[in-house]
């Protein structure tokens, strides 16, 4: 495992990172050069289109693909250059470190809620059996669905599904989660839940999230916002936007909505 | 139980049909080789042993008639253990009110209570006979329909009959060893024999050896000292035959056909691990998806790859659990029928710890090592590709800018459709896709292909073994063209029985043969080999050999002869033009092999002199004591009809009439063994065609499977139940077509490797091979059967699935 020295407060660093692909068209370039840092405790939203490189960012930083070029460095007490490491490193790095979040959700169907979530638990080593099974009811208490803890993914609901993939994200208790369109299968208000639970993991735990969705009208409930266009990162709203140009760099508001319910 | 060995115990009975179809398609190659191996100990360790156990002679003597004194003083010889008498005298038989006379061998004992030799097993009824009264050997039951307490009528040589008894059924593991043609046997005491119009004389002396009873030089020189010995009291011995105490007559040949089945039972594990590789790496791909999860959340190659090596063994123990109690079940009654065939018994039901250990072995290392590549493959699979699923690539080639092309097949089939379109022949698009389909898997249709292919290869191989055997047999027949034999207790004189038989209608040609007893001897002067010599008249036609050296007999021919291939087996080197020496007569003399045809040996060789010199030694110039006969007609119901009526015929004019038998009569006999063999073959076939045919329904399965969001399209663009089901099969039955194509071509080879095999085994000499369309004509049906009915099932459940449900398909 590579260790850089020279990391300060950033939690995740991305240098110059380059992802091109080769398809029947040619080169792809789905990443240009992106430069970005994450800092411990932010919820980073990435919104862009469809097919602007925003699965592809996620995937750099998970270690799930390869990038071409470039470097992307996580500091968790030691900083770790991702894609220095050999795969199967990777897989043990990211099931300590790292929650991955999906838009299908992606549970094993032949295991209960409860069961999901202790196999994360079970492949790192990290609690003993028995502790992993209290735990996971506590993630399974902690994203409300408790009472459905011995079912089979089947019998839930997609916002339910959901709920608990974020609690096998949390198995862990990794200090980064990392979110691919999770509220894109969903209705308006389990996605609204969703993302509650997001905002609630980051002020109440401190956990880091990095997030990337196609819908802009979330983009102010997150405590920065990036946009994706064509493998470039840059500010949002972005600059060829529309919007004016105090709109575009106004941080956005950070709201706590289930407070503001009650 | 950790969650991740839940999640295999779930992944094997979740899928239940999967499951099954892996855990049989190992099963079945275990229980295989647990029949085969089984079988093979059993056989090898309780033939021997069954034999062993009756106390075999090691050496028997047939020779003219001797008294009581002579066996003692064999009895006292050094190096002999123990000696037994007995008369032996071929009798008709039948049961009171019969027609059909049948022969038996009857033996006459000096003692049935201090019988210790060639152990008589009782198998019913008495043990021991009393005066006038008959045990049988239970072979007998196959020609004679009696009972204990059921009467038979003997018939003696001057043509009166005498009625006695049966007592009880024996086995006689020694009577039947060595020869599937040996006659049954009945037996008697010394007390009977004058009943019977025989002498109170013995005609058979058996020895066993003191010291080692299993080699046969040894016992070779004991023989050779008892026959001195018999011949200095001027007791001649026409013939002898040395046995090993642990070796069954037969076991050399029963090992070479167990031999042929283990190797196809081998080659059903082979093919089976093929499928179970074939269901392996379709459950993998399905399976990557979640490998993909696994690997997100922490998951290791190692730990993934030690959940689907846990998934494999599991698949073998349950195969395990249903093989091995069958394979044992299996072994035991194939050796079972085998025993009853060969005469010999059992030494019951156990458990064989080799048998066992190799069916353990093959249950768990064949799907190891046919899961390997697929579980390395699968555990190795990068998280992206896994969650992408773009691993279920259809194998199209890559060119080096990365673009897809056509491979060269699809771009004949594109080809090939365009230019029929082009002629106005509309190709049906079903049936195009079901073309394409077939050849999208290629490495699992390459397994589909070699599993069926290999099962329709052995298959039509197996048929034309079996008319391979039939057609040698034939030729075989080439020596005994004779419609009937008709043996006499006495020589007549040939012109006389010429004129009496010739006045009987349908008789078209008498020829009278002589015989002449021989023992072939080493340079030592040890006897190696008993030969028979027939004799015929040297310009006979009822005699058309199959030479495969020298010529055939001349009239002026004087102590030459022809000799059968299967001499070579004791003579490795013999040529037409050796010199052999052989003890005739009591005499040593030196003959010469002019000779060599091809034959079937079973018990002794055969060999051919002139009838002219051979009735000269024999004194019997002008006179015969056998007799062929030539009809009309050739037909086995024809010659039966005509035996009869000339043993009739002859024996109302006073003639002394032994045996009249149809001349293919022992033929038969020869074909049925022949059959058995091939039953056995036949077995083994169809369980290699039921493995392709699983192989082939994994295959459907499978394909239909991953396939299940393209039929979910083809039904939203319109596709009814009837199309979807039609290009499944049409895929199954093209797999089909193309696998009897290459069994065609690939049986040819295995035709020719198992008629060698089996032809070596029987009848110690190669054959020519004979094809026979009858196998493929019957494989074709099978195989467009089985990949009609192997699609059907996944046919039916793509149909039946709502488009919602196969577009929702993940």
């Amino acid at each position: 495992m590579m260790t850089v020295q020279t990391l300060n407060q950033r939690l995740i660093e991305l240098r110059d990172v380059k992802k091109i692909y080769s398809t029947a068209a040619g080169d792809f370039v789905a990443l240009k050069g992106v430069n970005l840092q994450i800092g411990a405790g932010e919820f980073l939203g990435v919104v862009g289109k469809s097919g602007a490189g925003k699965s592809t960012l996620l995937n750099m930083i998970t270690g799930v693909d390869r990038l071409t070029r470039g470097e992307v460095i996580v500091n968790n007490g030691e900083a770790v250059s991702i894609h220095a490491m050999a795969e199967d490193e990777i897989s043990r790095w990211r099931g300590r470190n790292l929650g991955v979040i999906f838009q299908s959700f992606k549970l094993l169907p032949m295991l209960t809620l409860v069961e999901n979530i202790t196999l994360s638990m079970d492949l790192c080593g990290n609690f003993s059996p028995k502790r992993s099974r209290q735990r996971a009811l506590e993630l399974l208490r902690l994203v409300e669905i408790e009472e459905h803890a011995d079912k089979l993914p089947a019998l839930i609901s997609g916002g339910q599904q959901q709920r608990v993939a974020i609690a096998r994200a949390l198995a862990n208790d990794p200090p980064i989660l990392v979110a691919d369109e999770p509220t894109g299968s969903l209705d308006s208000v389990t996605a609204d839940h969703i993302f509650d639970l997001f905002q609630r993991l980051v002020m109440e735990q401190g956990k880091t999230i990095v997030m990337v969705t196609h819908d802009q009208s979330l983009a102010a409930r997150f405590s920065r916002t990036l946009s994706i266009i064509d493998g470039e990162v840059g500010e949002f709203p972005p600059q060829t936007d529309v919007k004016s140009e105090d709109e575009a760099v106004a941080p956005p508001k950070w709201r706590f909505p289930w407070r503001r319910r009650k | 139980m950790k969650p991740r060995w839940r999640k295999i115990f779930h992944d094997l009975i979740d899928n239940k049909a999967r499951t099954l179809l892996v855990v049989f398609s190992i099963a079945v190659g275990v229980f295989s080789i647990g029949v085969i191996a089984g079988s093979y100990q059993y056989i090898s360790n309780d033939m021997s042993a069954s034999y062993a156990m009756n106390r075999p002679a090691n050496v028997e003597l047939r020779t003219t008639n001797f008294d009581d004194s002579v066996l003692s003083s064999i009895r006292n010889r050094r190096n002999v253990a123990d000696a037994e008498a007995r008369r032996v005298f071929n009798m008709r038989v039948r049961t009171p009110g019969s027609d059909r006379w049948t022969t038996l061998d009857m033996v006459a004992f000096e003692s049935f209570e201090d019988n210790s030799i060639n152990l008589l097993v009782p198998v019913a009824g008495k043990a021991i006979p009393a005066k006038r009264e008959v045990l049988l050997e239970k072979s007998a039951l196959r020609d004679l329909a009696v009972d204990v307490g059921g009467l038979l009528e003997f018939e003696l040589p001057d043509g009166s009959t005498k009625i006695m008894p049966v007592v009880g059924f024996v086995q006689d593991t020694a009577a039947g060893a060595g020869d599937f043609l040996a006659s049954p046997s009945g037996y008697i005491t010394l007390d009977t024999l004058p009943y019977l119009a025989q002498p109170k004389l013995y005609n058979r002396m058996f020895v066993t050896v003191a010291g080692d009873g299993d080699d046969p030089s040894y016992i070779r020189e004991v023989g050779a000292a008892v026959k001195d010995s018999m011949e200095k009291s001027d007791v001649i011995a026409l013939r002898s035959r040395i046995a090993e105490t642990h070796r069954h007559p037969l076991a050399d040949i029963v090992n070479a056909v167990l031999g042929i089945l283990l190797a196809l039972g081998i080659l059903i594990v082979f093919l089976s691990s093929s499928l179970i590789s074939n269901t392996l790496s379709a459950l993998l791909n399905q399976h990557l998806r979640h490998i993909g999860v696994i690997k997100l959340i922490g998951g290791q190659r190692r730990q993934v790859f030690l959940m689907y090596f846990a998934l494999i063994m599991a698949f073998g123990v349950l195969a395990l659990l249903i093989a091995v109690p069958f394979g044992g079940i299996g072994a035991y009654q194939l050796s079972l029928f085998i025993a009853d065939k060969l005469d010999f018994t059992l030494l019951g039901y156990r458990l064989l710890p080799l048998p066992f250990f190799i069916q353990i072995a093959v249950g768990l290392l064949v799907p190891l090592i046919s899961g390997l590549a697929p579980v390395v493959a699968g555990s190795r699979v990068t998280v992206l590709r896994a969650l992408s699923g773009d691993v279920a690539d259809d194998g199209k080639p890559v060119s080096s800018a990365g673009e897809k092309r056509l491979s060269w097949f699809d771009w004949i089939q594109v080809k090939a459709t365009r230019v029929l379109a082009a002629r106005g022949l509309h190709v049906p698009r079903p049936f195009v896709i079901s073309l394409r389909n077939t050849f999208r898997r290629k490495s699992r249709l390459a397994l589909t292909l070699f599993t069926l292919t290999m099962g329709g290869a052995i298959f039509i191989a197996v048929f034309n073994v079996r008319v391979t055997l039939h057609d040698y047999i034939g030729r075989i027949e080439n020596y005994f063209r004779a419609d009937v034999t008709l043996d006499f207790d006495q020589a007549y004189r040939i012109q006389e029985i010429e004129r009496v038989l010739k006045k009987v209608d349908g008789v078209t040609q008498v020829e009278g043969w002589q015989f002449m007893g021989g023992e072939l001897m080493d340079a030592n002067g040890n006897v190696v080999e008993n030969i028979a010599l027939l004799a015929p008249p040297s310009n006979s036609e009822l005699v058309q050999p199959i030479l495969v050296d020298g010529r055939w007999l001349r009239s002026d021919d004087i102590r030459k002869m022809t000799v059968s291939e299967g001499l070579r087996k004791s003579f490795p080197n013999l040529q037409a033009g050796d010199f052999v020496n052989m003890r005739v007569n009591g005499r040593n003399e030196i003959w010469q092999i002019v000779g060599i045809f091809k034959f079937v040996d079973q018990e002794g060789m055969i060999g051919y002199a002139p009838f002219e010199y051979i009735s000269k030694i024999n004194r019997q110039a002008n006179r015969a004591f056998s007799y062929r006969v030539v009809t009309e007609r050739h037909d086995r119901p024809y010659q039966d009809a005509k035996a009869e009526e000339l043993d009739k015929y002859m024996r109302d004019r006073g003639f002394k009439v032994r045996i009249a038998q149809a001349g293919s009569a022992s033929l038969d006999t020869a074909v049925e063994s022949l059959d058995i063999l091939v039953t056995f073959l036949l077995i083994m076939a169809i369980l290699t065609a039921i493995v392709g045919a699983m192989g082939l329904t994994g295959t459907m399965g499978m394909n239909v499977l991953e396939r299940t969001r393209e039929i979910g399209i083809t039904r939203a663009i319109g596709a009814d139940d009837r199309a979807v089901m039609r290009t499944v099969i049409a895929e199954g039955v093209v797999i089909g077509l193309i696998s009897f194509g290459l069994a065609v071509i690939l049986s040819i080879p295995f035709t020719y490797l198992l008629s060698m095999i089996v032809s070596v085994a029987i009848f110690q000499t190669p054959i020519s091979v004979v094809f026979t369309y009858l196998g493929y004509a019957i494989w074709l049906a099978l195989v467009l059967t089985l990949s009609t009915v192997a699609s059907i099932v996944p046919a039916r459940n793509a149909a039946r699935m709502t488009i919602r449900e196969v577009l929702a398909y993940e």
